[in-house]
């Protein structure tokens, strides 16, 4: 079915919306244009206070950099299975503790004291990928000396619960890529499940009547996994601006 | 399609002679000497210089080793990209051996991807051959292949075994006859001249008259600059593989031919030499 995928025309037009409910929320989304054609990505920063550490505390790790192949294997964690997920991360976040404790004279530059935190500063992109025709998140993290976060420090300094929610996630995987556009090495939620995710979005609300911008909804599925809020105004505001007058054709 | 099997065995098993030399800035316990490969074009840098980092080791304390990476006349070389493409884009028309220079100090994070591991390598390969058959086939075909199938297109990369990749492989590179082609032509171009590091766009092979693209076709398309206008010298090289094929050659059959074993064909254009 063609109409779970996002043609690039679609794509604009759900940013240029996005960037104008954007605006009147002061969310600090703006739209940068590469030099002599008509691509583009939309480009938000934000500062944000965490507690960074390169231990591998996470379990994790193998499915970080291995990318794809595992995180197919995730499916919905039944009762059972959520319990002992939520040990694991119990004895991974003591884990972290103790080694903080023996390394702490350890002059390894990541190394952050016990419960101290730093300001980074974080960047989000979205950007159409016409493989996947889809929208895709790059991020990346740099401290105020600008020094770049590697994944380990990405994944530990993402909230233990979310990063529960990214393991047993079917749909996401995060690995460094190189930026299309800017050729640097960002950080990347992979695309390659998003139609299967947002199909039953779109399909609800195409039974419904219902308005919806595409690059939002996903958005507001993938950004709060890597840090990202989507505040709920957004689609309050959509609904308001759209209802009066609805004339796109299904 | 049979009597092109040669055109997939000379595209597999092309090499560049290569001599890799320690950073002067390294520091070493005696002179380092210089360390000389020949690197299958298809593979990826970090794949195959297991030993190139084990001679250079020997000489170097443990406290002075961080990731290994290398660089080519001051330009930090993407280990992501196939070996054939880096040399075509930095080094072509440049006297062989390739030199190479090693560092293991001041890893260029703003410039390249880390690769602690040849799970990254195979993780970046996996998605790359995965995101061209959402090109060709809307990822049809490669989602129907079982993992094992999956683990034999690496593997065979990873041991530079030409039939056991190909045993696989063709599967990601059929067609149905009446439509001509694959979907779309996953490419990229690439070029030194911008930052942008390469064009990647929706392509077919057919026109909508039917009439099967060639590679001027695409070029005209993404990069205008590359075909000289009628009585003007020519001002860049199209360069696949080392080779610079006729422009009159029709888009799906490279594809089929002189893809790299991500599925992608890489096409490198640079400016003509000045001498």
């Amino acid at each position: 079915m063609s109409s779970c995928l996002l043609e690039e025309v679609t794509f604009h037009r759900c940013c240029q919306m996005l960037l104008q409910q954007s605006e009147q929320l002061r969310d600090g989304w703006s739209w940068e244009p590469v030099q002599g054609s008509q691509e583009g990505y939309l480009r938000k920063t934000a500062l944000k206070s965490a507690v960074i550490s390169s231990n591998p505390v996470w379990d994790l790790q193998g499915s970080i950099s291995d990318s794809g192949s595992h995180t197919s294997c995730h499916s919905g964690p039944d009762e059972q299975g959520e319990e002992k997920d939520q040990s694991v991360l119990v004895a991974s976040v003591d884990a972290d503790a103790t080694n903080g404790a023996i390394h702490d004279d350890n002059d390894g530059v990541c190394m952050v004291s016990e419960g101290s935190s730093q300001v980074l500063q974080y960047e989000y992109h979205i950007m159409y990928s016409c493989s996947y025709s889809t929208p895709v998140l790059y991020f990346r993290a740099s401290t105020l000396e600008g020094r770049s976060l590697s994944l380990e420090e990405m994944w530990n300094s993402v909230h233990p619960n979310f990063r529960l929610r990214l393991q047993n996630s079917p749909f996401t995987t995060i690995t460094q890529q190189e930026h299309p556009l800017l050729g640097q090495p960002f950080f990347m939620l992979h695309p390659c499940r998003t139609e299967e995710f947002m199909r039953p979005v779109l399909q609800a609300a195409q039974d419904q009547h219902r308005p919806l911008n595409y690059v939002l909804t996903w958005l507001s599925v993938v950004g709060p996994l890597v840090g990202l809020d989507v505040p709920l105004k957004y689609c309050t505001q959509l609904h308001l601006a759209a209802s009066p007058s609805r004339t796109e054709p299904d | 399609m049979a009597d092109d099997k040669d055109v997939l065995r000379d595209v597999w098993f092309g090499r560049i002679p290569t001599c890799f030399t320690l950073n002067q800035d390294e520091v070493t316990e005696r002179e380092a000497e210089p360390y000389y490969l020949l690197l299958p074009r298809v593979s990826y840098l970090t794949l195959v210089t297991d030993k190139v980092k084990k001679h250079f080791l020997k000489l170097m304390k443990t406290e002075d080793v961080e990731e290994m990476w290398f660089e080519y006349e001051g330009t930090p070389l993407k280990w992501h990209y196939p070996i054939g493409v880096l040399f075509d884009l930095h080094a072509s028309n440049t006297v062989l051996p390739w030199t190479i220079t090693v560092h293991f100090k001041n890893f260029p994070d703003l410039d390249l991807l880390h690769c602690p591991s040849n799970s990254v390598i195979e993780a970046h390969f996996m998605s790359s051959i995965k995101e061209a058959d959402a090109l060709k086939h809307k990822s049809q075909v490669i989602n129907d292949m079982q993992k094992k199938d999956h683990k034999q297109l690496w593997m065979g990369l990873q041991n530079d075994k030409f039939d056991q990749f190909w045993a696989i492989n063709r599967k990601l590179m059929e067609y149905s006859t009446e439509e001509g082609g694959f979907r779309y032509i996953p490419f990229r171009i690439y070029q030194t001249m911008s930052d942008r590091p390469f064009i990647q766009k929706q392509f077919r092979p057919v026109s909508p008259e039917g009439n099967a693209h060639t590679l001027s076709d695409l070029l005209k398309e993404m990069y205008p600059a590359a075909i000289p206008n009628e009585g003007e010298q020519k001002r860049y090289q199209v360069v696949i593989h080392g080779i610079e094929p006729l422009l009159e050659t029709p888009l799906q059959w490279l594809s089929e031919h002189l893809s790299h074993p991500d599925n992608f064909l890489h096409i490198c254009i640079i400016p003509v030499p000045s001498d």
